[in-house]
């Protein structure tokens, strides 16, 4: 294993989360001090040309989301931490928050000064009780020292922090059904445009970040732009990312990795070859909603655009492995009740195409699939694929469309065998 | 259990929702309390949640019924969620539901016979490192294997006979 | 005004059109499920899928969520776009279940031509389909789930655009459901336009349910009778009997909805009790017979006793052509005592209404455009409830309303409310003309500042008053008001709520100064001793009954045409069955003046089910059909003056004589309808009795309208009986206390009149020391009519022993 600069989970240690304390020690809260020397919009700008792209799967570039914010219009605007972590194979944000929680403080901080949006929502998913302990403390703590509440640092701004704990569903992980389910409301999502920027939570501009995007903000402010674009190879991915590996990974932890790590290099170094000395079959890269990887892709570098080229995405970067022994349409069965258990309700494609999709898998699964049915598969995902309403039923389809792109045959052999081949 | 909240809290949730803008965005927060404190949230939780923030009934039950994690049915004093995910499913989640469902002879959706779990799928818990995992109450448990399965139930029967005494 | 080309066909559209719509102007329907021209789009169906070929948004796109731009050229047919659609109707279908051969959405399921439509025809699926617990609803809407295809527009119509509070959406994923926190009836007076609201039978109509297949009834383009508003409607109707009414659509009035009075106060029609037989001094007659003596009897009064003893009274429900041949008949007898209205003071508030609204008529299309709306004095879902809606389409949009009634009002959206006395509106008004604040006490004056400054602000203000509360005199101030508050840039429009649905057009037809108040004195006198009456009923609908019945005893002869079993029918010598809206055709002028034509829908008739106890074919035979002897009131006019019996020649002959109703000669009943302003005869200045209540020592009592069975017709309709409930009266809660009464008790009511046992609502939103109470049909104080004279009253708690 190459010894990366650890820059999200400096301060993890085994079972510890860090203290105010060991995160000052640490250079923690200077980027803050910084930040607050410079105008909103320098720090806007900073985060801009950093390059630093959204943590949460989409890769949006952070600082041009903020450009779209009317920091400069009157009245309440509001800043979203995102922490809905709910895609299958994502836990980097636990990771990081039960690491380092102070680090998701001090960005917002920094955020919501650089958006002049002074009221702040930390939206933590209902799993995720000790993170929220675990923030509920860090807020505390930055209040009492001074980076959170009235007149931060002497300074004149003032921000305050409030976590809102929900009940489970992963279409909240959608920006603007977050801000429905913040409301109170139904958690659909929204139609856009109008997007948050303009009219987000009650009405008014919201901008919504991940926790990981967020945390990474202090560093750039302390360190600086070429510091952090140096952080890894690929131009268009600076900056480290968090690897969260499982499935049939011998080693099934977080990583903090640079962007453009090639797969080859997760498998093996960090995920330490696959169980039982199997060999690998393929790999979802980024979440249940990222299209496969196989051995053929070994060699990709693991950042965003790369991913892209080759079909996939690098999603929130959870890497989940499947070895040899593994039926792809078992795999795709699994993720895809997932997705139709998650929609929200709202569309017609989603609601019921993903059901649809769900009962066709079953079908092959169980060895009563048929050619007719395999047809089907294929006219579901083309009519799915980019129709629906929101992004949860397009992710939906990456895995499907994955499986019939790379794994027809497998399908076909469930078919002519009349039940699964791996038993 | 029978109560859905003691007044106090009724009265510090009533005079927070008086103090701010959007009542509304409570509703989660005040059906997560009366759950927790309950165990579930009958029809009468709906209602009071309703009461205590301003709002309908209906408004707390379009949110209630949404969620995934707030019982609108009874359950027993502990919820085990077992995870479905892939993460898990790929690590032998499977079995470990099967134990489960033997262990405490209940199906999905049951609670057994003494009322003290109720068992129930859940999508990913976030735990996909610690796979096979579940989530008891709010505690996550993983990786799992059958023996630290009934180490964890076993842990749990005792935690609910020591308060159920206690209170006694 | 974007021009775009759409399957190779140009089309231009005005700004903000949709796609969707734009095709639809061109006569392309695509299929869809969540766009309603009423409820917007919001994208949640994707079925209206079309290609973008070229222009600002290329790509499959749904049509309904995209503005229409120059230059965009798009195809509805092409393939991927078919392909989509093909598979949104075959996702939709797969819960549904094939209860088609008994679902009484069949013949009307939108669904079913959606799926035509779509192109899906043959199931897919096979897995599992969800299935749901239905709720019981209550009187008016019967539940069945499992058939929904969540598309939304319920929710949408009863809670976004109706304003309902007591319908969500619950579940997710595909397990939603649509309805109440719990069983129990909708509360929304808007309810049954969740049955047109939903593509398929999930909502239907219970009271209609099983009555019959849709495209057995009879059905044809009507209006509805029940408010001042005119909203189109279509009843159906099927073995003689109204089975339904469903809302017609004119944009202009109703646009695509109707109110639960309008939608189940039909059943007059039915009534077993109605009026079928002529009848001549007590005895049977045919109505030739009776008209032949009905004519001579009033020429033999004038040639005794001059022109002056006879009088004829129409109602707010005569047809104007009917009201124009009374009339007719009363110039030709020389008669000047010729009203449309037997309540004074809806009378005289109508006269004034449509001498002096000119320009300031307002639709409830423009009423939906309005900034700024003050309510004064009317209660809108009593009195016009489809204005509600409108009112709050404007507030949806972002207007601002202000009430100032005594009421409880519930509007159906959020409005400031000054629940003050009856005896202070006067002096709003007052206020509003002169602007001078020294006649309001201190805690009004802030408030009526701020509307001032609110309604100088406003860019299209409208004020909205009700005949019953304001009187003549308060209309006549309404509209001092708006002159008062026009400016250069925009004028003010004026709403009033009248009496019933004709009794614009009833007004202008009036050629007395005369009201009814003053001919009572004649009656009383002898003077007057013949009295005609077309569906008119002064016994009971008068501004003081008590004082009208004992005066009406007096007359030598009455006559009266009528359709319900009303005490002027009743009492008649000469009775002449008449038949109501819906089996015939005529025409109405709405509140704003807007002429509406109806037709006939069904003939009339005993219908099958009464004659043979529901069995079909009737086991009693007969040439003739049992009941059918009623006709239209104008048919039996003419007979009377000697003219031709059919409606063009009727219609003709109006016109001509009267050039104010030329439009009467080419109108149909598929029109939003032309508008007719004019002076008209005013009504001498009466005493003045408003204030209606005074404040004192005694415990005021205010008649007021309630939402079900305060008009006549919606009494007599069996559907809204639940609706109509036990006598209940209103009081504010601090006068409950201070009588020792709380909600839910039991009272007895003493008045005058007589008394009454009631049941004591409480309210803290309405004005204290002050009893409002909806009209009691059939009990001692049914004479208190809303809008009528003031009575004082006392309320003692009822103890159970």
């Amino acid at each position: 294993m190459t010894d990366y600069t650890q820059v999200l989970f400096k301060n993890r240690r085994p079972g510890e989360t860090a203290s105010l304390e060991t995160y000052e020690k640490t250079g923690g809260y200077e980027g803050l001090r910084i930040a607050l020397q410079k105008t909103p919009g320098e720090i806007c700008a900073q985060v801009k040309y950093s390059g630093l792209r959204g943590r949460g799967g989409a890769g949006f570039p952070t600082g041009v989301k903020w450009s779209f914010f009317p920091a400069d219009q009157p009245g309440e605007k509001y800043l979203v931490c995102n922490g809905d972590e709910m895609e299958p194979g994502t836990y980097k944000d636990r990771q990081l928050l039960l690491a380092d929680p102070h680090q998701l403080i001090e960005g917002m901080v920094i955020a919501a000064y650089a958006l002049q949006a002074p009221v702040g929502y930390i939206f933590l998913r209902y799993a995720y009780e000790d993170c929220s302990q675990v923030i509920e403390r860090a807020i505390a703590e930055a209040e009492a020292a001074g980076y959170l509440g009235k007149d931060i640092l002497g300074s004149g701004f003032s921000c305050e922090l409030h976590l809102h704990r929900s009940a489970g569903r992963y279409i909240l992980g959608e920006e603007t059904a977050l801000i429905n389910g913040l409301e109170g409301r139904r958690p659909n999502p929204r139609s856009k445009p109008p997007f948050p920027a303009q009219r987000g939570l009650f009405g008014r501009p919201t901008n919504v970040n991940n926790i990981e995007t967020l945390a990474n903000v202090p560093h750039i402010m302390r360190n600086g732009n070429a510091w952090y674009q140096q952080l890894s190879a690929p131009e268009s991915s600076p900056g480290t990312k968090l690897f969260g590996l499982s499935g049939h990974f011998n080693r099934t932890e977080c990583f903090e990795l640079p962007l453009g790590v090639t797969l080859r290099e997760v498998v093996q170094e960090y995920g330490g070859g696959l169980r039982n000395g199997k060999r690998f079959k393929a790999c979802l890269p980024g979440g249940a909603s990222s299209p496969y990887m196989t051995a053929e892709h070994l060699d990709v570098a693991m950042d965003f655009n790369a991913l892209e080229e080759i079909g996939s995405r690098l999603g929130t970067a959870g890497v989940t492995a499947f070895d040899e022994d593994t039926c792809m349409v078992a795999v795709t069965r699994n993720i895809n009740r997932f997705f139709a258990r998650e929609s929200c309700g709202w569309c017609t494609p989603c609601r019921d195409g993903l059901q649809t999709i769900s009962w066709l898998l079953d079908k092959i699964e169980n060895g009563q699939g048929t050619e007719d049915d395999l047809t089907m598969l294929h006219d579901q995902v083309r009519n799915i694929n980019g129709r629906s309403f929101c992004a949860l039923a397009e992710g939906a389809m990456g895995p499907v469309e994955a499986l019939l792109r790379l794994f027809e045959d497998e399908i076909k052999e469930h078919i002519r065998k009349g039940k699964c081949p791996f038993g | 259990m029978s109560e859905l909240l003691p007044q106090q809290q009724i009265d510090k949730l009533k005079a927070h929702a008086a103090e701010i803008e959007h009542p509304h965005e409570m509703i989660v927060d005040v059906l997560r309390e009366i759950q927790a404190h309950h165990g579930w949230v009958p029809d009468a939780g709906v209602v009071l949640t309703a009461e205590i923030l301003g709002i309908t009934p209906v408004e707390v039950e379009e949110i209630a019924t949404f969620y995934d994690k707030i019982f609108r049915q009874p359950v027993g004093k502990r919820v085990v969620h077992i995870c479905d995910s892939i993460c898990c499913w790929s690590t032998g989640g499977e079995e470990i539901a099967d134990h489960l469902q033997q262990t405490l002879g209940i199906g999905f959706g049951e609670t057994t016979a003494d009322g003290l779990f109720t068992l129930l799928p859940t999508c990913c818990l976030g735990a996909c490192g610690d796979a096979p995992a579940m989530m008891i109450g709010l505690t996550t448990y993983g990786p799992l294997t059958a023996t630290k399965v009934d180490e964890i139930l076993a842990k749990e029967r005792a935690e609910l006979a020591k308060t159920t005494s206690g209170k006694d | 005004m974007p021009k775009l080309i759409i399957d190779n066909r140009e089309v231009t559209v005005p700004e903000g059109t949709n796609v969707l719509e734009a095709a639809q102007a061109l006569d392309i329907v695509i299929p869809h499920f969540c766009y309603h021209e009423a409820l917007g789009a919001v994208g949640s169906c994707r079925l209206c899928a079309m290609n973008f070929l070229e222009g600002p948004v290329e790509g499959l796109q749904m049509a309904c969520m995209i503005k229409a731009e120059d230059g965009m050229v798009v195809s509805t047919v092409d393939e991927e776009a078919v392909e989509l659609r093909s598979h949104v109707i075959e996702w939709a279908m797969t819960n549904h279940p094939h209860d088609c051969p008994v679902c009484d959405e069949g013949g009307e399921c939108q669904l079913q031509d959606m799926t035509v439509a779509g192109g899906h025809s043959r199931r897919r699926f096979h897995g599992p389909k969800q299935t749901y617990i239905n709720q019981e609803l209550g009187p008016f809407i019967q539940q069945e789930k499992n058939r929904c295809i969540t598309c939304y527009r319920c929710i949408r119509t009863y809670r976004d655009y109706c304003g309902g509070t007591d319908f969500g959406t619950f579940g997710s994923r595909n397990r939603i459901c649509f309805g109440r926190f719990q069983d129990g009836r909708l509360e929304s007076p808007f309810s049954g336009n969740l049955v047109d609201a939903c593509p398929t039978g999930v909502f239907t109509n219970k009271v209609f349910r099983f009555k019959s297949r849709v495209w057995d009834l009879q059905e044809a383009p009507s209006i509805c009778p029940h408010c001042s508003l005119g909203c189109s409607t279509i009843p159906g109707g099927r073995y003689r009997e109204l089975q339904r009414v469903k809302p017609g659509i004119n944009r202009e009035t109703n646009g695509f909805f109707i109110c639960d009075r309008g939608r189940f106060g039909y059943d007059h029609v039915n009534h077993p009790e109605r009026p079928r037989q002529a009848r001549l001094d007590g005895q049977q007659a045919t109505v030739d017979a009776a008209l032949t003596a009905a004519a001579q009897r009033v020429r033999q009064m004038v040639e005794q006793h001059g022109p002056d003893s006879v009088a004829f009274v129409g109602s707010a429900r005569t047809s104007l052509e009917a009201g124009a041949l009374l009339a007719e008949w009363a110039k030709r007898t020389g008669s000047p005592h010729l009203l449309f209205e037997t309540h004074r003071e809806r009378d005289r508030a109508a006269r004034i209404l449509v001498d002096r609204l000119g320009d300031r008529a307002c639709s409830l299309a423009e009423l939906q455009q309005s900034d700024l709306l003050l309510l004064i004095g009317t209660d809108l879902i009593a009195e016009g409830p489809m204005a509600a809606l409108a009112v709050r389409q404007a507030v949806r949009a972002g207007a601002q309303v202000v009430v100032i009634d005594p009421r409880p009002i519930d509007l159906p959206c959020s409005c400031t409310h000054l629940p003050v006395g009856p005896e202070r509106l006067p002096v709003f008004l007052d206020t509003l003309v002169t602007r001078k604040t020294e006649a309001l006490t201190d805690a009004e004056r802030n408030p009526l500042q701020a509307l001032l400054e609110q309604l100088d602000a406003a860019k299209t203000p409208a004020l909205l008053g009700g005949a019953d509360l304001l009187g003549s005199r308060g209309i006549s101030r309404l509209l001092d008001a708006a002159v008062a508050l026009d400016n250069n840039e925009r004028p003010v429009r004026v709403v009033g709520l009248l009496g019933g649905a004709n009794s614009y057009g009833g007004a202008l037809l009036t050629r007395s100064p005369r009201d009814f108040d003053t001919l009572v004195d004649d009656i009383q006198e002898g003077a007057i001793k013949a009295l005609v009456c077309l569906e008119s009923d002064p016994y009971r609908e008068c501004f003081d009954p008590a004082r009208a019945q004992a005066a009406l005893g007096r007359l030598e002869l009455l006559v009266s045409f009528d359709c319900t079993p009303n005490l002027a029918a009743q009492r008649a010598d000469i009775f002449l069955p008449s038949r109501p809206v819906a089996e015939m055709a005529g025409s109405f002028i709405n509140n704003e003046g807007r002429l509406q034509a109806f037709e006939q829908v069904i003939e009339p008739g005993i219908s099958i089910r009464e004659t043979s106890s529901g069995d079909h074919p009737p086991r009693e035979f007969s040439l003739e059909t049992p009941g059918a002897l009623p006709r239209p009131a104008w048919q039996m006019l003419a007979q009377v003056l000697d003219l031709p019996g059919d409606l063009p020649a009727i219609r003709q002959q109006i016109a001509t004589a009267d050039e104010r109703f030329d439009a009467l000669t080419s109108l149909t009943a598929d029109e939003t309808g032309p508008r007719i302003t004019d002076p008209v005869v005013l009504p001498d200045t009466a005493p003045d009795e408003l204030p209606q209540c005074v404040p004192g020592e005694t415990l005021p009592l205010l008649p007021v309208q309630g939402f079900a069975g305060s008009d006549w017709l919606a009494h007599l309709s069996a559907p809204l009986q639940p609706l109509e409930g036990e006598p209940t009266i209103w009081l504010h809660c601090d006068l409950a206390v201070r009588l020792g009464l709380a909600e839910q008790d039991q009272a007895r009511l003493t008045t005058p009149l007589g008394h009454c046992h009631v049941t004591v609502r409480t309210s803290a939103r309405m004005a204290d020391n002050l009893v409002l109470v909806p009209h009691l049909w059939g009990t001692a104080l049914e004479g208190l009519v809303p809008g009528g004279r003031h009575i004082d009253c006392r309320l003692e708690k009822e103890v159970n022993l």
